[in-house]
């Protein structure tokens, strides 16, 4: 893959205003989540719901600082991995795209690697968000940050590269709904309603097994945080679901691209 | 980095269409079409809106794949060229911008992704005279600036082959004598240009040869004077006019004579001195003989609509 190619493609997504405007969400949303879950830890929740683990916890500590960071960012890297790709077709960049490199693949495959860094970026902000939302929120309870905590580092790279992964998989979605909107609408309708509810309908019916292995879900596993309802899967088969999502999401976006006519 | 990056002297490339089919579900955008671009000259692609001009020119430039046949550019189908933007650059009649990104950075991804000098980018923009528009959001831009930039995007690797699609669409009176220079120049520095348009007149003073196709298919192909020489007659004057249309229709049958008004015929198939000769011999009186041009926008409309429906 040549190196130019993958600089064309991190050009296309830095010179519009798009990304720094879900960047400016990516950090929104993680300090919420991440402050909510290190103000209400350990806290008795009422209603005769168990009280969950403490600010000592390293679940609770992964949570604050790695889940809410991957759940914080994880929809903005979708959204620009579907635009990404959706604008090609929208704005017709695709014609001077393939223009200047005829070779489909390489350019979907460029186009997947510059997604990815972008994405990884978004983690990296979203982390440190994280750390310094949830952590001001930690010292103000009076506890230590905590940075020591059993399984931290590791959840937090994975958080970053969760993250960076959900843009190939709004790549696929671009290339299998070329209408931006349809495809933006479908993306976030998929992940933040469908999943949900087909996750509670799975829990409901005796089926978390399988629910287990839905992407989003899947993707929460990695950073091993406290389970809400249900038990996710170890933090290394997550990596490995999501990682197969990225993969065969990347794989039919490379595969319709090259057999398109581009007209 | 210099400011001038140095073009190396290539000759154009010949681009040839190869039985050309392009089906799309059941419509036959292009069907059977063949004809050969010559390098070192502008050659105009005519045909009315919907004659499959695009379709061709995406055809060759790999974005759609034939239904059958092949398109060539020096030999090569274009996916295979070893770097497309150095050798052939185009610019389709959508102009395919993102109207977010500045003139700049539209040129700068291509330049990237086909690994030309960034430099290279400012300079193209100063050629087709958008340098002060480079950091201009393009979503501002006229439809002639589009052009423009369209323009500049062909020409950001220096090809040896140019493909424009409706350049002239958009242009002022005098941008449109500006492309005519500019294509002219680089036909003479021995590229290959070739040109769409619906209108003949607005690429007769610049194309050399025409390809003419409507509903897909070839209607004629050859150098702009050939076809005009097709189309020159003879005008003549007579008060005697019914005698000399006999004449002239008795000797060559072939030759075709057509009255106007009371006393002028149109006459091709003879040269105004073979006329002089026959009326001389008949002792018939003449009161003005000369060459007409054809009207090639008349022959086009008849050539264009003839193989219509």
């Amino acid at each position: 893959m040549r190196l130019g190619l993958v600089r064309s493609e991190l050009t296309k997504i830095l010179s519009t205003r798009l990304w720094w405007g879900l960047l400016i969400g990516v950090v929104l949303y993680t300090v919420i989540q991440s402050a909510a879950s290190a103000a209400f830890a350990g806290l008795d929740p009422g209603a005769g719901q168990p009280t969950t683990p403490g600010l000592e916890s390293p679940e609770t500590l992964r949570g604050i600082y790695a889940a809410a960071a991957f759940s914080g960012a994880y929809i903005f890297a979708l959204v620009i991995g579907v635009t990404g790709m959706t604008g090609e077709y929208r704005y017709e960049t695709a014609t001077p795209t393939f223009l200047a490199t005829p070779r489909r693949v390489r350019v979907v495959v460029s186009k997947a690697i510059a997604h990815l860094v972008v994405g990884i970026g978004y983690g990296v902000v979203a982390v440190l968000s994280a750390f310094l939302a949830g952590g001001l929120v930690v010292l103000i309870r009076g506890n230590d940050l905590g940075l020591g905590s059993p399984g931290l580092w590791r959840a937090v790279a994975l958080a970053v590269l969760a993250v960076g992964l959900w843009t190939l998989v709004g790549i696929g979605i671009g290339t299998l709904i070329r209408n931006q909107v349809a495809a933006l609408l479908v993306a976030v309708a998929v992940t933040f309603l469908v999943e949900p509810l087909v996750s509670v309908g799975l829990y409901a019916a005796d089926l978390e097994e399988v629910g287990k292995f839905l992407p989003s879900t899947a993707s929460s596993a990695v950073t091993s945080p406290p389970a809400v309802f249900g038990e996710l899967l170890p933090w290394w088969a997550g990596a490995l679901v999501l990682g197969g999502y990225a993969v065969l999401f990347a794989a039919m976006g490379v595969w319709l691209s090259v057999r398109r006519d581009v007209t | 980095m210099s400011t001038t990056t140095p073009l190396p002297q290539k000759p154009g490339l010949p681009l040839e269409v190869r039985a050309l089919t392009k089906r799309f579900g059941g419509v036959r955008a292009v069907d059977d079409l063949s004809f050969t671009v010559p390098p070192g000259r502008v050659t105009g692609f005519l045909g009315p809106n919907g004659a499959g001009k695009t379709t061709t020119l995406r055809c060759l430039l790999g974005l759609v794949r034939p239904t059958s046949g092949e398109v060539l550019v020096g030999g090569r189908a274009y996916r295979d060229l070893d770097q497309p933007l150095r050798q052939v650059g185009a610019a389709l009649e959508a102009a395919s911008f993102h109207p977010g990104r500045s003139a700049r950075d539209h040129l700068k991804f291509l330049a990237q992704a086909a690994d030309i000098p960034v430099a290279r980018v400012d300079e193209v923009l100063a050629t087709v005279g958008l340098a002060e528009f480079s950091g201009r959001r393009v979503g501002n831009f006229s439809l002639g600036m589009r052009q423009r930039l369209g323009l500049a995007q062909a020409l950001v690797g220096d090809p040896s082959v140019l493909i424009l699609d409706e350049p002239a669409n958009g242009l002022d009176p005098a941008g449109i004598a500006w492309l005519r220079g500019l294509l002219r120049a680089l036909a003479a520095e021995g590229r290959t240009v070739l040109v769409s348009s619906h209108v003949l007149s607005e690429v007769q003073q610049t194309v050399d040869d025409v390809v003419v196709i409507a509903d897909g298919r070839l209607v004629t192909q050859g150098p702009l004077v050939e076809l005009e020489r097709s189309q020159a007659s003879v005008l003549v004057r007579t008060p005697e006019r019914d005698r000399l249309a006999g004449s002239l229709r008795e000797v060559r049958p072939q030759s075709t004579v057509s009255e106007d008004g009371a006393d002028a015929l149109h006459v091709s198939g003879w040269s105004t001195a073979e006329i002089g000769r026959l009326a001389h011999d008949q002792r018939l009186e003449l009161h003005e003989l000369a060459n007409e041009p054809g009207d090639l926008e008349r022959l086009f409309l008849e050539l264009t609509q003839g193989v219509s429906r």
